[in-house]
């Protein structure tokens, strides 16, 4: 357990503290263990109280939304932080559990390629996407953000699905490449942008949605019975599932990009 | 042995090993999912020539299956990988996926895997979509009713064919009433099916012949018509004999089948003309798996 002693200053790399690296360490040398902040490194013990035996379960206590790139490659284990969280929380995460109880900063789960993360409060831009030099955003995993998303939510995604239970900003779902993005809430202007492939689905019809996209109707799509069956199997967050039906207005696009996407408006 | 009067002879039920499959198959209702299973396990009641044997396993409540819909799961045996990869590709293809509403998804999880989706969504031409669900890959296939949703794969075990035992009785309406009984008891056990017409098998054949082009033909000794003729193993009061063969994943599927049709058939007893129990065997020349009556039935 890490609970955070003084708020820092400066961006603090948490990316070494995941069970994958703390497995087998003593107190003492995780304590020791050099953290970047800023331009400088510092040891664990400046920044937090450590405490616990048990690196597949890391607890960060009052965190801060200065700490960034938490559970940064991690393939198993659980990670819970109680408070907010900087940018690039599951940065290429590779496996296991992430749970933030508060909001988180922005690109989580930037590279993504399997586990799961949870987020009850918002989370900022660019859920699941790519950085700019980066093929595609997430290429697998899950994503489940509670409240509010920011703009870009899975720009350039391969695969995966990522869950927003309130709103998302703009450009939802942009050069989307595969997977599957979940707005329950509104989505801002220009969902789907430039998406090439994939699925979008929506709570509700957004409030633009760009020229090159064709509607198909209102349709029965029998694959979202199965998607939504399985994904109240994942858990009690997403019960809720379980009342929607597959009934939609089905949008294809983006045909700027070759029109394989699909925005999908619950009914 | 007797059981209510029948007597049980002292043999066994020679089996092979053989390899299985399971699919799941949903539909808008059970009667839709029904259509699809009822085509699938057309003309598989043998692997002598339909290539393989299938049957229904048993219904699907909608909790059961992955979509939330009415299902069906049905086993399809076959001799080996590659005669059951290429009988479960043309027969998902033909039966389940024309069938209007259908789904079909994975009854069984292996490591060998046999194709559905990952074949199938050739017939999408391009309009096809993948999506991963719980570690799950799925097809999504755009038909005209709307979409035909297929899992990429399903998985392939090993598992035991030809388990099997036969009623001997005065006619063959007093066989067939006994059969009749015993499937119904034997769709009660999990991982087992009987795969020939209504489970029963009414010309149950024995290894070899005296035709060089035939690998299975009659089996003589069992046949009432000619019992003047050949070394029989009917006695006079036998009229007509009917089969049961069953496959099962595993031995204890096949035992527990066995035990559960022939308690059923000889609930009949001796006053509605069943008069014995038999089983088929060949001396050990077909298969390792030997299921011994009296001792299944203890």
């Amino acid at each position: 357990m890490f609970a955070l002693t003084a708020r820092p200053l400066q961006s603090v790399d948490l990316s070494p503290l995941i069970p994958d690296q703390l497995a087998g360490k003593s107190i003492a040398k995780i304590k020791a263990i050099e953290l970047h902040c800023g331009n400088r490194s510092i040891a664990v013990e400046q920044l937090f109280k450590v405490s616990g035996n048990d690196s597949e379960n890391i607890s960060f206590l009052r965190s801060s939304n200065q700490l960034n790139f938490i559970g940064s490659e991690m393939s198993y284990g659980h990670i819970e932080i109680r408070g907010a969280v900087g940018d690039f929380l599951g940065k290429r995460m590779k496996g296991g559990r992430i749970h933030v109880h508060g909001n988180a900063g922005n690109w989580v789960g930037n590279g993504m390629a399997e586990g799961k993360i949870e987020i009850t409060g918002d989370a900022g831009d660019f859920i699941g996407a790519a950085r700019p030099g980066d093929q595609h955003g997430m290429s697998n995993g899950i994503i489940c953000v509670s409240g509010n998303a920011g703009d870009r939510t899975g720009d350039r995604m391969r695969r995966g699905i990522i869950i927003i239970h309130g709103n998302a900003g703009d450009y939802c779902g942009s050069r989307l490449l595969a997977g599957t993005i979940i707005v329950l809430g509104i989505a801002g202007k220009l969902t789907g942008y430039g998406m090439k492939r994939g699925t979008i689905i929506l709570g509700r019809r957004p409030k633009s949605i760009a020229v090159t996209f064709n509607t198909c109707g209102q349709l029965k799509m029998e694959f979202l019975r199965l998607l939504f069956r399985q994904l109240t199997h994942m858990g009690r967050q997403f019960k809720a599932f379980n009342e929607l039906g597959p009934e939609v207005e089905r949008l294809a696009g983006d045909f700027a990009c070759g029109g394989k996407g699909e925005i999908l408006v619950l009914q | 042995m007797k059981i209510n009067g029948v007597l049980i002879d002292d043999t066994f039920a020679e089996a092979f090993p053989m390899q299985a499959t399971g699919i799941i198959i949903t539909a808008i209702d059970l009667n839709w999912a029904y259509r699809a299973a009822n085509s699938i396990i057309g003309f598989a009641s043998s692997v002598i020539a339909c290539g393989c044997e299938a049957d229904i396993e048993r219904e699907l409540k909608p909790s059961e299956t992955p979509d939330g819909r009415p299902g069906i799961s049905v086993l399809i045996f076959a001799m080996s990988v590659k005669q059951l990869r290429e009988q479960v590709q043309r027969r998902v293809g033909q039966s389940v996926m024309t069938t209007a509403t259908t789904a079909c998804f994975a009854g069984i999880d292996s490591e060998v895997t046999v194709p559905l989706g990952k074949s199938l969504r050739f017939f999408g031409d391009g309009h096809q979509i993948s999506k991963t669900v719980n570690g799950r890959r799925y097809w999504r296939i755009p038909v005209m009713h709307g979409e035909f949703v297929c899992e990429e794969t399903t998985g392939i075990v090993p598992a035991i064919g030809g388990g099997n035992f036969m009623v001997l009785a005065k006619t063959a309406r007093h066989a067939l009433a006994a059969c009749e009984k015993s499937v119904k008891a034997i769709r009660k056990v999990p991982k087992a099916v009987t795969a020939f017409p209504g489970g029963i098998v009414g010309s149950g054949s024995k290894l070899g012949s005296k035709y060089k082009f035939l690998t299975a033909s009659t089996n003589e000794a069992f046949c009432p018509t000619i019992k003047g003729q050949v070394t029989t193993q009917l006695t006079e009061d036998i009229g007509s004999v009917l089969e049961i063969v069953i496959d099962g994943l595993d031995e204890e599927a096949i035992r527990a089948a066995m035990r559960a049709g022939v308690v059923a058939a000889c609930s009949l007893g001796p006053k509605n003309g069943i008069y014995r129990i038999s089983a088929g065997n060949y001396g050990g020349k077909l298969g390792p798996f030997h299921f011994p009556l009296r001792e299944i039935l203890k």
